[in-house]
């Protein structure tokens, strides 16, 4: 199968200008699907790095593994790579089964977290590299490094040496020399993660914007949950070694499906259901109205109540949930204002846009209401 | 005004060093030239004695054996050593203690222990196989074997400096085992292979002790014809050769500088 991939590969190298590569590789989407099955991983005795892991990646899509440090995602990425061998399950990619191919006969490229490029060479050779290991002729690299350096716009980088690079060039730098090769999948290792606050997010959008352009499937890993819902198409939440939950960003983000993947993308306001009756649920804040939507046989669970749904004010509509708080605290953002409320002695966090409507002092009394809609309830 | 003073007498220490570490070379550099055979007055410039170690037949073999002996164990000891190197940096997530000790320990090991003990051994085996006839073989087993600890120790802290990804990264980039070799890890390599080279040549070079217990009839080298040369009396003949030697010395280091600058 290697050999078919690799033809694919060297045919589309060779002297082909970056826009006609993107039709290419849209023709070919579906050499560039991956399919994880019951994958387990575990190192020594006592650490599993995955427990069973199901999953699919459709060609052309931004996917990202999220989660915090320990909970595998690394352990996927390298298994994808083939820098580790799963013990046991099997890897799919494009259709064949490559669990047991080695890392330099696999379609794949990986962008590492420490940029990984080789300090003995300059940038132009460290970008033909991968082009130099395939036999590729070094006329025909010559002309990929000015096309990829276009594309990435690296400009004079190429001449440059690369002690003589800041972190966010060797950034760039490492996504050109994976993206030279034209893997059909490319794999991102916390690539952003050293980088300050500002070139990271100018750099999430430049990273999604080459993914769009290429049509290319991505696999990106990180722990940031703003970073991830920034540039996915798609999340796959996970935590020891088992995944949570996959889905949009904005599935994840609110309908969180446990506890644990609410918690990571962010969500404070968690409370535990102590008993429910259609769509009626009783917790530490009181009874409250759900949407019928809402209603399960599940007796038990937790409801989270996102920041940003809640108002604050005397006037709530009809059929909201009204509860009595006291402003504890209170963060002015600029474009928005964090409220910290107690209800009685349970703690609820509000974020409301700063649209000019009355701000909140410490210590007053407010109404907050809660409309049932945006109330979801999450497993365990 | 104290710390002025302290600073004086550190910078007095240092000249003092420097005079004790090269008036000694300077004396045998320049009595070289001297044109009489005088240890005690310089009476004038000449190069008598460096003409008459070029027409000295035995002088000149000596040269030649430390030479091939030198060339050739460096680059045995080069091979093995960066084997040794890169397994260490491979295996050093195991617990490999006592080996790593043993791989170390002819660096401690006294010359005079290191060098009667291969003697012996090499005598025995003669006696019973009739292989290992004291000579130049021999002298470039012994020199291997104290060479080897020196390369791996180099070759294994260069790999340690590296971000282990680089590995990595270059099969990632498609390249087999043996081009990862190639294209990687040699040229990486190329500044530690090349100061594990000289520095295995001067200790060769350099060695008289093991050497001596190694030699055969025919295979003395420099030290060994400088040790017994001079049990007839200092010549100014061997000044010449030390000049020499350290002339070779100070070019190679040089050289070896110049690479590593170049490298970094």
């Amino acid at each position: 199968m290697n050999e078919n991939v690799t033809e694919e590969i060297s045919e589309t190298s060779t002297q082909r200008p970056a826009v006609a590569l993107k039709q290419e590789q849209s023709a070919n989407h579906d050499a560039s699907s991956i399919e994880m099955r019951r994958l387990h991983k575990r190192f020594g005795r006592d650490t599993v790095a995955l427990d069973g892991v199901d999953l699919t990646i459709q060609a052309g899509e931004f996917f990202t593994l999220l989660g915090p440090s320990g909970c595998g995602k690394t352990t996927l990425l390298r298994i994808l790579a083939g820098l580790e061998a799963p013990d046991d399950g099997s890897l799919v990619i494009g259709g064949k089964d490559i669990t047991e191919t080695p890392p330099h006969k696999r379609s794949v490229n990986t962008v590492f977290q420490s940029y990984a490029l080789f300090p003995h060479l300059s940038v132009r050779d460290n970008l033909a590299f991968g082009l130099k290991m395939r036999g590729v002729p070094a006329e025909q690299r010559l002309q990929k490094v000015a096309e990829i350096a276009q594309f990435i716009k690296l400009g004079q980088l190429v001449e440059r040496r690369v002690d003589q690079l800041s972190g966010g060039q060797r950034q760039r730098i490492a996504l050109a020399r994976a993206l030279i090769c034209e893997p059909a999948v490319l794999l991102l290792d916390e690539p952003l993660s050293a980088l300050d606050a500002g070139l990271r997010s100018q750099l999430q959008v430049e990273l999604k914007r080459v993914q769009k352009r290429l049509g290319m499937t991505f696999v990106f890993v990180t722990h940031d949950q703003d970073e991830a819902m920034v540039m996915s198409d798609r999340i796959a939440v996970l935590d020891g070694g088992n995944i949570q939950q996959v889905g949009t960003p904005a599935e994840v983000y609110e309908r969180p499906a446990t506890a644990f993947v609410a918690r990571f993308m962010g969500h404070e306001n968690l409370y535990a259901i102590t008993a429910s009756q259609d769509n009626w649920v009783e917790t530490s804040l009181g009874r409250l109205l759900l949407a019928p939507s809402e209603q399960t046989s599940a007796q038990e669970g937790w409801l989270l109540i996102r920041p940003e749904t809640l108002e604050l004010g005397q006037d709530q509509p009809e059929g909201y949930n009204c509860l009595q708080g006291v402003v504890k605290e209170r963060l002015y953002r600029g474009s928005r204002i964090e409220y910290r409320l107690t209800v009685g002695d349970i703690t609820l966090m509000a974020v409301a846009s700063n649209l000019g409507q009355r701000i909140h002092h410490v210590g007053d009394q407010v109404t907050i209401g809660v409309c049932p809609e945006d109330l979801v309830r999450v497993a365990f | 005004m104290r710390k002025r003073t302290l600073h004086r007498t550190l910078r007095g220490f240092w000249w003092l060093t420097l005079l004790f570490l090269y008036l000694p070379l300077a004396v045998v550099v320049l009595f070289s030239f001297n044109a009489s055979n005088s240890a005690a007055s310089f009476t004038g410039v000449s190069l008598r004695w460096y003409r008459r170690l070029l027409s000295n037949d035995v002088i000149l073999s000596a040269f030649s054996n430390s030479m091939v002996l030198a060339v050739v164990s460096s680059v045995i000891a080069l091979v093995i050593g960066c084997l040794i190197g890169y397994g260490m940096y491979r295996h050093r997530h195991r617990k490999l203690g006592w080996l790593i000790v043993l791989i170390y320990l002819p660096i401690v090991l006294p010359d005079i222990v290191f060098g009667i003990s291969e003697m012996a051994f090499f005598v025995q085996v003669n006696r019973l196989t009739g292989l290992f006839q004291p000579g130049l073989g021999t002298m470039v087993i012994a020199h291997v074997t104290f060479q080897i600890p020196f390369v791996a120790l180099i070759v294994y802290s260069r790999f340690v400096g590296l971000d282990p990804t680089l590995f990595e990264a270059a099969t990632d980039l498609y390249a087999t085992p043996a081009k990862r070799v190639l294209h990687f890890m040699l040229p990486t390599l190329k500044p530690a292979l090349i100061s594990a080279f000289f520095l295995s040549f001067t200790l060769s070079v350099d060695d008289f002790v093991i050497s001596f217990f190694t030699s055969g009839p025919e295979s003395a080298t420099l030290p060994i014809y400088i040790w017994s040369a001079i049990k007839k009396g200092v010549s100014p003949e061997i000044n010449a050769i030390a000049s020499l030697m350290i002339g070779a010395v100070a070019i190679a280091a040089v050289f070896s500088m110049l690479v590593n600058r170049r490298q970094t």
